[in-house]
């Protein structure tokens, strides 16, 4: 079953429909007409280039270009999880890509090597729109988990100096703001996992069904894409934090205020 | 520069006490002998050598410090006295339930605020339940800022019979008249500077 292509006028009219919240928004009184048509002018050009580039990613299937390509997305998720968390890129980078690389290879490896193997193993067309699914998820979850973390202990700094005071190693002193941090980061997972099908049809599953996959095919696709975000979302996440503290506090256990960006 | 020369000497049982003006750098000296203030020039020297790694480690283990504002980071008092049990250094130390009471008693406080909740307890109390917390880790240098601020004259007699004891070495920041008249020694701070000792 071919999926029905959209020609180019029927984008044009696709386009249209953001003119009706557009409208609505600017007759709340929300002046948000330059930046709605920016998002949108951005998402367009980013979507239109991505496009472009896996058209002949997938056409050469070259295991150096689609590692390479991989790189690229594992750097620009940390540098975006880094200024989303409000921290300095000069003092996290290497924690952060460490981290955030271990958590997304891990189950992407799992999946393409022990579930699905293609064939090739290294094939553009699993690989590439797995690992950014799987690391767009684990960046949403890192920003949420660095940025809870640093900014508690930063806000509690009496509560972590007594801790420290009181016999706590870095370690002890920072467990409460890791499990808080951690405890938000996958929250919003968990509950999307809760929902899932009842709520709505999640985006690969409509994809799939879209591009023609059998429903059943489609919902195991679901359930593995599922999975693994948990899995390297709570794995990049854990080790983020724990790979930080090297970084984030001084010699004598304080927190390093130069960490954070400038507000 | 919030601190320059202030050089000191307290000697073991000594009760010290610093005076002056809002941000004169009082509070800065105790917290900065804890390692908490980075340097930006500079250096602090403690028993003759540099405040280094090990030298902090050796304070943090021998001082408490007790604020205006303590935070006792449990949620009942029970749980906030046996805190620091719960870590790696003080595990297996945790005192019985006979010993919390006789600390609790000896500085006011009697065994029915062990269970109630942190939140409900008034600052008075909560600054004899960190002075009870020090001792029962056993710590012998007390470095207090304005401990006596929020208490009734009945628990800051108790404070500070308690704090009488030969054996503390206390190292404090008051205007309190009462506490200062029984310090052995004093320093003025002005603008970072000491400016007298007696």
């Amino acid at each position: 079953m071919e999926t029905v292509d959209i020609s180019q006028p029927k984008m044009v009219l696709l386009y249209g429909i953001a003119i009706l919240p557009w409208l609505l928004l600017w007759a709340g009184g929300l002046r948000l007409s330059r930046d709605l048509w920016l998002s949108i002018a951005r998402m367009s050009a980013q979507l239109a280039l991505v496009g472009l580039y896996l058209k002949y990613l997938f056409a050469i299937n070259d295991p150096r270009l689609n590692v390479l390509w991989i790189a690229v997305m594992l750097i620009v998720a940390d540098f975006t999880i880094l200024r989303r968390a409000g921290l300095r890129v000069r003092y996290f980078f290497l924690s952060t890509l460490v981290a955030v690389a271990a958590g997304t290879l891990f189950s992407v490896a799992y999946l393409l090597l022990l579930v699905i193997r293609p064939e090739p193993l290294y094939d553009a067309r699993y690989l590439v729109p797995l690992t950014g699914m799987i690391l767009g998820n684990c960046l949403q979850g890192n920003v949420i988990g660095l940025e809870r973390f640093y900014s508690s202990i930063r806000k509690n700094e009496n509560e972590y100096l007594t801790y420290l005071l009181l016999g706590a190693s870095r370690r002890e002193a920072v467990r409460p703001y890791f499990r808080q941090a951690l405890s938000a980061s996958v929250s919003p997972t968990l509950a999307s996992m809760a929902t899932l099908g009842l709520v709505s049809l999640p985006g690969m599953m409509t994809g799939q069904i879209l591009g023609g996959s059998e429903p059943w095919v489609a919902v195991k696709y679901q359930v593995a894409i599922m999975l693994c975000i948990f899995a390297s979302m709570t794995l990049a996440g854990v080790l983020n934090l724990a790979l930080s503290l090297r970084f984030a506090f001084n010699e004598l256990d304080v927190l390093r205020g130069e960490v954070f960006r400038p507000s | 520069m919030i601190l320059r020369d202030v050089s000191f000497e307290v000697r073991e049982g000594e009760k010290a006490v610093f005076c002056g003006r809002s941000g004169s750098g009082k509070s800065t000296v105790l917290k900065a002998l804890l390692g908490l203030y980075p340097l930006a020039t500079g250096a602090i020297y403690f028993e003759g050598r540099s405040l280094d790694r090990d030298a902090v480690a050796a304070i943090r283990a021998c001082a408490a410090y007790i604020g205006q504002e303590p935070v006792l980071g449990a949620d009942t008092v029970r749980d906030a006295l046996l805190l620091p049990f719960g870590f790696t250094a003080h595990r297996g130390k945790a005192p019985s339930a006979e010993m919390l009471t006789r600390t609790l008693l000896r500085l006011g406080l009697t065994a029915s605020i062990l269970d109630q909740d942190c939140i409900r307890v008034s600052g008075g109390e909560k600054q004899r339940i960190a002075v009870a917390r020090a001792q029962l880790l056993g710590k012998r240098l007390y470095l207090l800022d304005e401990v006596t601020s929020a208490l009734d004259p009945e628990s800051k007699q108790a404070v500070l019979e308690f704090l009488a004891d030969p054996g503390l070495t206390v190292l404090s920041v008051a205007h309190d008249p009462d506490w200062i008249a029984r310090c052995d020694t004093s320093f003025e701070l002005d603008e970072g500077r000491l400016t007298r000792a007696a």
